[in-house]
């Protein structure tokens, strides 16, 4: 199920909502693991099972852990047993195809048999929030979790189960036994899940139309289309993804959690270290705090932080698809990454900020490029467009749609900067803003209600010329 | 609590009293069958049973359910088309708005379909012993391209029609209507606004034309009586879902010579059959779509016999254009068959032998031309 469809916001929203508050608060805990059930197994019948053996594995091996906490070398044992399980679960579901595959094109007189299986929706972003607590606990930095209900809800918790950010069971242990619902709370939670509404439905679904557009209008599109069309993508999923996530914090606020934020305004960044601090931020604080660190980090010298970078990135790649195109990618920004932190951080200094700007941009995007295309060929033919291999300007049809875009383009540019936000902090103690608050919740509704009707509009008019 | 802090907390109230509202509407109001606008069958609630369940496939055809049978959905979808029309994406849903409430479906692009098809009708005209007409009917974005809004694609009916007539041979009296077109259009209505199709204007004046190629005489303009009807929504309003725009008027001639029992009309879809007395059958003005009005809309056969008329037999291969044309042709040709290859999946080469037709007359528009696959159905 996801946030922006009918069934969720007209008939498990308020369902779910009216369950758990009426709820008596010491079952509501209950309320939201059955609910939770439900929204996953909607999409997943029988996918909800594999959630279920995760929960049971960390559940069980953290009691275990906690038991044994005196005779280390059993601890050590039934953590490292407890992560290859969830790896292995992982690596399994994800993974097998693309192992199975590569191989097979390394060593094709192996002829691997190619076991398909259908990726379980969320699974990489429920991994390893149970891994976090299972590690939190081993490192005795979290106490054991003796309640399979409370525990089960964290893992299910549907606001975040698919698509993030990773909240680290340390972060929400408190949450889980001893929350206060309160209307505020609530009410930010609206507004904040109509916020990333708005984003999925009315910019990163547009903007995918247009890259859409672009991507088939093929050569006449030139090297300028080509561009527009690459930047049409770098807002889709940034609109797309923190949209998802603004959903899950909103929703989160509505039911008494307060989510750590997963995006900070990542293309205003002055390089791509910075640009990492502000994209995806669970994930890399997750991987900071899981990887790099236990490995060594900045710690253990220059060479050291390089290799422990590498790993980091290749996994950060790795961890995006089970596609080359993926590692490709990690391996890129880790690249840039290493190169940022030997010199060029200190040469982005000194120059003017538009310079970093500018700089970190080109990057990102070329990045995304890399990020879209998962075959290689179509991937160089797109970057060879990009540079005017199929000359420089739009022709044909495609010229029309871009102008028409133009307006969505500069709001999506807009809405990527904190402008708004500064703006509606500025106006905050003034009493129009109460009233531009409640307009703007109502426009974000009826604009989004109508764009998911719209595409669910076909007139079926084809036959009936 | 105080007005203030209500208002504060008004947020929460306007979007749960939403959600529950929605929720309640889409339990509780009547279910349609049949969208009038989208000309389709709505999807029905899903069967739940533990198969349908476990297969994922209650859910899937749950949503379609839910956004078919949506509360208030024909607002909401305006809604969204006035909101893309004003923030610059006019066309976003193939249809641009222009001038005078003009409605343009979008350009047809030149298909390899295109010239597939001119092979196909080549390739027929050639085996066969009968006279064979064309004319490709252009789109009226091109004819009324004044009144396109500013940001447009192109529309090149000119060059693609002429390029299409180039490949079909010599064996097919090719007719253009484009010129014709382009030069009448300042005089009358050729085209509706909230349809693709042309009005009865835009029909005689391509009967008025082909006379001379196919060798009858037309009846004046003057000898027809015109009869309007109110309140025609069109197709390209349907698509556009810019409710805001104004209906069309739909024209009815007929001619003041022809004896009111002569017409008799047979319709048949294989084994469904119909008949009538009439070219126009006036239940369809019941509908929000009135083109249907001209013999009925689309049906895979249609005969169409008129004893006052001179002439001999004719076989037209056709679209939809066809139904406003006929009326006028069969003043002139004692009968008309009409087959329409998206629905006629027969020879047509043995029908016109069978049939013992005088002449054929090949009438698409561009837009279809274009598109329609079927025309390997000729022989």
């Amino acid at each position: 199920m996801v946030f922006s469809s009918f069934i969720f916001l007209f008939m498990f929203l308020p369902v779910t909502l009216a369950l758990y508050y009426i709820t008596p608060r010491r079952f509501r805990n209950l309320t939201l693991l059955i609910v939770d059930l439900v929204f996953y197994s909607w999409g997943e019948p029988m996918l909800v099972l594999l959630m279920l053996v995760s929960i049971l594995i960390n559940y069980f091996s953290a009691i275990l852990i906690g038991i044994n906490r005196e005779k280390k070398a059993l601890a050590r044992t039934i953590f490292v047993i407890s992560i290859i399980l969830n790896l292995g679960l992982l690596g399994f579901f994800k993974y097998v195809g693309f192992i199975g595959e590569t191989l097979n094109f390394v060593m094709p007189f192996l002829n691997i048999p190619i076991i398909q299986v259908s990726l379980p929706i969320g699974i990489s972003f429920y991994t390893f929030q149970t891994m976090s607590y299972t590690i939190d606990v081993y490192r005795n930095t979290v106490k054991v979790q003796k309640n399979i209900i409370a525990f089960g809800t964290y893992v299910s918790l549907f606001p975040q189960l698919i698509a993030g950010p990773i909240v680290r069971y340390a972060d929400v242990a408190e949450q889980l036994v001893n929350r206060r619902e309160s209307l505020q709370q609530f009410t930010d939670g609206v507004k904040v899940f109509l916020v990333g509404l708005s984003k999925k439905v009315l910019l990163a679904n547009q903007m995918g139309v247009l890259w859409d557009s672009v991507r088939r209008s093929g050569e006449s599109a030139g090297a300028v289309g080509a561009w527009v069309g690459i930047i049409a993508y770098t807002f889709q999923i940034y609109f797309d993804f923190s949209g998802y996530s603004d959903m899950a914090i909103g929703l989160g606020k509505m039911f008494g959690f307060e989510f750590m934020k997963n995006f900070d305004y990542p293309y205003i960044s002055k390089s791509i270290t910075e640009f990492w601090r502000r994209w995806h931020i669970s994930l890399g604080s997750w991987f900071r705090e899981y990887v790099y660190i236990p490995l060594g980090g900045n710690r253990k010298g220059l060479g050291r932080q390089i290799i422990n970078m590498s790993v980091v990135w290749f996994l950060t790649g790795l961890w995006h698809g089970a596609s080359w195109n993926f590692i490709l990618w990690g391996v890129y920004f880790g690249i840039i990454l290493i190169i940022e932190k030997t010199f060029m951080l200190k040469l982005l200094k000194k120059v003017p900020a538009f310079v970093g700007h500018i700089y970190s941009l080109l990057l990102i995007v070329l990045g995304w490029v890399l990020f879209y295309f998962e075959d290689m060929a179509e991937m160089f033919e797109f970057l060879g467009r990009m540079f005017g291999s199929s000359g420089f300007v739009m022709r044909g049809s495609i010229v029309s749609t871009v102008i028409s875009y133009i307006p969505l383009l500069v709001a999506a540019a807009l809405i990527s900067t904190p402008l708004f936000t500064f703006i509606y902090h500025k106006i905050k103690s003034k009493p129009v803003l109460c009233v531009l608050d409640n307009a703007g919740c109502i426009l974000a509704l009826l604009l989004c209600v109508s764009a998911l009707a719209s595409s669910a509009y076909n007139p079926f008019l084809y036959f009936k010329f | 609590m105080k007005i203030k802090s209500l208002l504060k907390y008004l947020p929460t109230f306007i979007f749960c009293g939403f959600i529950f509202v929605f929720m309640i509407l889409w339990i509780v109001i009547p279910k349609e069958h049949y969208s009038p606008q989208e000309k389709r069958v709505l999807a029905d609630f899903p069967e739940l049973n533990f198969e349908t369940l476990f297969s994922g496939s209650f859910q899937k055809e749950l949503d379609t359910y839910l956004s078919d049978h949506m509360p208030a959905r024909n607002f909401f979808v305006g809604l969204n088309a006035d909101y893309e029309l004003f923030s610059g994406r006019n066309g976003s849903k193939g249809i641009y708005l222009g001038t005078d409430y003009y409605l343009f479906p979008k350009p047809a692009q030149a298909t390899e379909n295109l010239t597939k098809n001119a092979g196909y009708i080549k390739e027929f005209a050639e085996d066969i012993d009968i006279p064979v007409y064309m004319t490709v009917l252009p789109s009226s974005g091109f004819i009324y391209s004044s009144r396109l809004p500013w940001n447009h694609e192109e529309y090149r009916d000119d060059e693609l029609i002429a390029g299409f007539a180039k490949e079909l041979g010599s064996k097919v009296n090719y007719v253009d209507s484009v010129e014709l077109f382009k030069e009448k259009s300042a005089l009358s209505q050729l085209y509706y606004r909230t349809d693709h199709h042309w009005t009865s204007a835009g029909a005689y004046e391509c009967y008025n034309n082909l006379g001379a190629a196919m060798g009858y005489e037309p009846f004046a303009k003057d000898k027809f009586r015109k009869e309007s009807v109110d309140g025609f929504y069109g197709t390209s309003y349907s698509k556009s879902a810019l409710w805001f725009v104004t209906p069309d008027t739909i024209e009815l001639w007929s001619c003041e010579d022809q004896s009111a029992d002569a017409v008799s009309v047979e319709i048949s879809d294989g084994n469904d059959k119909k008949s009538g007395n009439s070219y126009f059958f006036r239940e369809q003005l019941e509908n929000d779509d009135k083109y249907p009005v001209y013999l009925d809309g689309n049906h895979s056969f249609v005969r169409i016999k008129n004893k006052d008329a001179k002439g001999g037999k004719l076989l037209i291969i056709k679209d939809s254009y066809a139904h406003c044309l006929a009326p006028f042709l069969s003043l002139n040709y004692s009968e008309i068959i009409m087959v329409d290859l998206r629905y006629y999946k027969k020879e047509v080469s043995a029908l016109a032998e069978s049939e013992n037709a005088d002449a054929i007359l090949v009438l698409y528009s561009l837009q279809n031309l274009s598109e329609d696959t079927n025309l390997s159905y000729l022989f």
